[in-house]
């Protein structure tokens, strides 16, 4: 869910009183191979506001965002702070200077404490850290922008939404000017969004200045004063938030109108085909835990499991898909009892399963898109390759992936299209029952778009799907009934028709009943 | 510096035009060209080559006339050949072992002690059989003796490895130390079959029987084992690239994750690829006791062959056939140490072993070159539009998916924070 845009607090304030921007971009060019990143970019910030970058996946605001934390040189173009042009050969060299960057993907040691990583690189240590020290400027930092973190704990132990915070206290204990947070977001829950955009005003307010990197409109509003956005590589509009709208920014984002509602006529389910029976799983650091967990999923019905990630999702998904055996309770596929018999008799019974996790557990990063489409496939003992191109080049088109050719490695795709090769291959199978785990986590509109789209298309068609998500929006508008998940238990079940989004936020929260 | 020319008409300040100034700097490659991957290791034996001169020239040998030597004594002549062959059909069975172990991200670094145990097994197996059998029989039998003895010396880590999640670097590589305590214990200190009774105040092993010795080719030393080595190049190629068995080594090897999730046996695919590694080490031990020293021999054998495997696989960078010609080239470096000593100012044959140090130095530290390109100063921007392939944001979740080095968290963590790299 995200947050209800509020009118920005300094709409109709002169945003830039100094005018000199305390940090500029101009004319930046970047080039990899095949791609033109970024084309004579150009971009300022200044002192206390919020700006966002939005635009697809592949529009070249990460890389953007990259360059200004020096981590990728520009090819062209030059970098200016409070006006002095500066080369920044390096994230150190950027954090020095006042800039630092919060990657999507974190970079912390997942061994080392949290005052451990806060003070990782900082070369004003002494050469013994000074631990007390450090993790007091931990709490200071944490309380001045609700940043709770407790600093002797061990980061490997942190939810995802923690580790973010950590990574936020780590470049504001180096004392920076500007900020870049690069989708941040993609992995919050609603109430850790609500956390860190209260975060994001309050350093705002001190003066710094905040990249909000993004491609969810809604967010983009409620967040931003200002929003530059990307397409291809170029900038295609920069302007105030309050002197724009959602449906202007969409169509500055895709170059096209867009229409985000998904078809869900009504239909009577069918019978069942997946059933999990006082399920319990034990917990285990890796993945949580379940406890005495029972659905049943009809042929023809989404059923939407809503929840803060990290309740309990993780088990629900891999047992459901066979990958994890329950201590107690049985799960039924297609009538047949698959209970601990692992993932080939699950896929046996009629079931696909979209992991969480695409590149990495659903397919094999190095792998091409070929071999991906054949995974989960039976084989015989000698490979037919020839079939597999055949297949692949079939479903790309299907499908409509977008890549050089049936051999190109997977791990190369963007966002959107690893997704689909994902589905292309599980739904190809021919499933009856579809176990989706956050299918549109990441993705950008247009991708969001076609994986609903397929969803329902199949739901259509007489498949049970469970649509596990924390993205409480996309629940509800897919599914027919929705679940609560709350510490491994299932708190709360309706009908998503008249769905009362207060009740189900309150469920989420562990406040229901 | 001819940046592309731009027309852009505003109040730019000269500063802005020019690019700003640049050092040398590493940049994360996006796409890895097969072109790079070749010129890689190339660059690396250059390397070492350059560096071994220097040492040479500060020793007082003059590095052209070594060089020229070892050339001349391993690839020139039709005998130079032959010897180097020789050399190299040990090296191309522990690359394959190497390569087999190294493809799924296990670490047998013992091929040092199962090449031995395949050895004793073979010679065991020979001495056993005697001269009943014809000597294809006795090839055969020696060579399923030697792959069983290998396997048998991986098993215990192997399955420490599958079910216990041992470390496999550690094991095996402790096992070398026993398993040539145990060849030397069967020559010199024991009254075993392998030894020969007659040798009396110098130990040695017994000679295998007439029927059980691999047939050579022509007047040379060059024996059946080279056909075997090169037979089980093509034989892992053609697992590795067609066989469900060598897809299932790609899945486990690129994401365990993924391989549990399309249902692959994890515990019983570690355990048959280390048992796989296993018998080709051993079998390069078979071929060493039936093609070359004829007897079980100590000194002959335990000479760093499995360990050359190592440098063997990494320098062909995992890939069969790269491992035959790997070989023969190390083969020769090897096979030219003696050579060097004939020479009027009598350079060391340890010369070969430096270079062989030298090699597999440059060739671990050029892995760099391979995942990050050198940003030279006076540089262009790449703009190679053939290769049409990846958006610039999708590859960033692969680096860190796709990434081989354990560890690599912990250096980005470094690396972003500023800290210890740089």
């Amino acid at each position: 869910m995200t947050p209800a845009p509020d009118p920005p607090a300094t709409a109709g304030v002169d945003l830039h009183p100094g005018g000199r921007p305390v940090m500029e971009a101009r004319g930046i060019s970047k080039h990899f191979p095949g791609v033109v990143a970024n084309d004579h970019v150009d971009l300022a910030l200044y002192a206390g506001e919020v700006h966002a970058l939005l635009g697809e996946n592949g529009a070249g605001k990460s890389t953007l965002a990259s360059i200004l934390a020096g981590l990728y040189q520009a090819d062209a173009g030059e970098l200016r702070l409070a006006g002095e042009p500066v080369v920044l050969r390096s994230p150190r060299e950027a954090l020095a200077r006042g800039v630092g960057m919060v990657h999507q993907h974190f970079r912390l040691v997942r061994r080392f404490t949290v005052a451990e990583n806060v003070a990782l690189g900082d070369r004003s240590q002494p050469l013994v850290m000074s631990t007390p020290d450090v993790q007091r400027a931990v709490v200071a930092l944490g309380e001045r922008y609700g940043l709770p973190v407790r600093p002797e704990a061990v980061v490997g132990d942190l939810t995802v939404g923690e580790q973010q915070r950590v990574e936020i206290v780590k470049t504001l204990y180096r004392g920076v000017d500007v900020l870049l947070l690069d989708e941040p977001t993609s992995v919050l829950t609603p109430q850790e969004t609500e956390a860190l955009f209260g975060t994001v005003r309050a350093m705002a307010a001190e003066g710094k200045a905040v990249v909000f990197i993004s491609h969810k409109l809604a967010e983009v509003v409620a967040i931003a004063d200002r929003v530059t956005v990307m397409r291809d590589g170029r900038v295609v509009g920069s302007q105030p938030v309050a002197s724009t709208s959602v449906r202007e920014l969409a169509r500055l984002m895709v170059g096209r109108a867009i229409d985000l509602d998904v078809v869900r006529p009504p239909q009577r389910p069918g019978e069942v085909v997946l059933t999990l029976d006082h399920v319990t799983v034990d917990h285990d650091t890796r993945r949580g835990s379940l406890t005495d967990v029972s659905l049943e999923v009809a042929a023809g019905e989404i059923v939407g499991i809503a929840g803060v990630s990290g309740n309990g999702q993780r088990p629900l998904a891999e047992v459901a898909a066979g990958l994890l055996a329950p201590d107690h309770g049985r799960v039924v596929v297609g009538g047949r009892d698959v209970t601990g018999r692992g993932p080939r008799a699950a896929r046996a019974a009629g079931l696909a399963y979209i992991p969480e996790d695409r590149l990495g557990t659903g397919l094999a990063p190095s792998l091409t898109i070929a071999e991906n489409l054949q995974l989960t496939r039976p084989h015989g003992p000698v490979l037919d390759r020839r079939r597999w191109t055949a297949d692949a080049t079939r479903l790309m088109q299907e499908f409509d992936i977008r890549a050089p050719g049936p051999a190109t490695t997977t791990s190369s795709l963007s966002g959107g299209n690893i997704q689909k090769v994902l589905l292309a291959r599980e739904l190809d199978a021919g499933p009856s029952t579809i176990v989706a785990a956050a299918p549109t986590r990441g993705l950008d509109v247009g991708a969001i778009d076609t994986v609903r789209r397929l969803l329902a298309e199949r739901r259509l068609q007489g498949c049970g799907i469970l649509l596990i998500s924390e993205d409480l929006d996309e629940v509800v508008t897919l599914a027919d009934r929705i679940l609560v998940l709350f510490e491994g238990r299932l708190v709360h079940t309706c009908d998503a028709e008249g769905a009362d989004i207060t009740e189900l936020g309150l469920a989420m929260a562990g406040a229901g009943r | 510096m001819s940046a592309p020319t731009r027309d852009r008409v505003d109040d730019t300040p000269p500063s802005g035009t020019i690019r700003a100034p640049r050092r040398l700097a590493l940049e994360p490659r996006q796409e890895v060209s097969r072109g790079v991957l070749v010129a890689v290791p190339v660059l690396a034996v250059l390397l070492a080559l350059i560096v071994s001169a220097l040492f040479l020239r500060l020793t007082g040998h003059d590095p052209v006339t070594v060089y020229r030597v070892m050339v001349r004594a391993s690839f020139a002549s039709r005998f130079g050949i032959a010897d180097t062959l020789v050399s190299a059909t040990p090296l191309i069975l522990t690359g394959l072992a190497a390569l087999v172990s190294f493809r799924v991200r296990l670490w047998n670094i013992g091929a040092e002690g199962q090449l031995y145990l395949g050895a004793v097994a073979a010679a065991g197996m020979a001495l056993l059989l005697g001269d009943r059998l014809a000597t294809p029989v006795n090839v055969v039998l020696m060579i399923v003796a030697g792959a069983l003895g290998g396997m048998a010396w991986i098993a215990i880590p192997a399955l420490a490895r599958a079910w216990l999640r041992t470390n496999e670097i550690i094991t095996t590589l402790l096992l070398n130390s026993v398993a040539l305590l145990f060849i030397n214990w069967l020559i010199f200190g024991s009254r075993s079959i392998w030894r020969d009774p007659d040798s009396g105040q110098f130990p040695q092993g017994q000679r295998i029987p007439a029927a059980a010795e691999f047939p050579r080719f022509g007047t040379t030393r060059v024996h059946l084992g080279l056909l075997v080595a090169v037979l089980a190049a093509v034989v892992v190629w053609l697992v590795l690239t067609r066989t469900r068995f060598g897809f299932r080594m790609r899945v486990l090897g690129d994401s365990e994750d993924a391989a549990r999730y399309a249902g692959v046996p994890v515990r019983g695919m570690v355990l048959a690829v280390l048992l796989l590694s296993g018998a080709l080490a051993g079998i390069a031990g078979a071929a060493e006791v039936g093609g070359l020293s004829r007897r079980l021999d100590p000194s002959s054998l335990a000479i760093g062959l499995g360990y050359a495997g190592i440098i063997v696989a990494a320098l062909a960078r995992l890939n069969p056939g790269g491992v035959v010609l790997v070989a023969v080239l190390l083969g020769g470096v090897r096979n030219a140490g003696t050579a060097l000593q004939s020479l009027p100012d009598r350079v060391p044959m340890e010369v070969a072993v430096m270079l062989e140090g030298a090699i597999l130095l440059f060739a671990l530290g050029s892995e760099v070159l391979v995942r990050y390109r050198i940003q030279w100063p006076w540089s262009r921007p790449a703009d190679d539009p053939a290769q049409g392939a990846g958006a610039a944001e999708g590859t960033d979740a692969a680096e860190g998916a796709a990434d081989p080095a354990p560890g690599v968290d912990a250096a980005d963590a470094a690396e972003s924070a500023g800290g210890a790299a740089g």
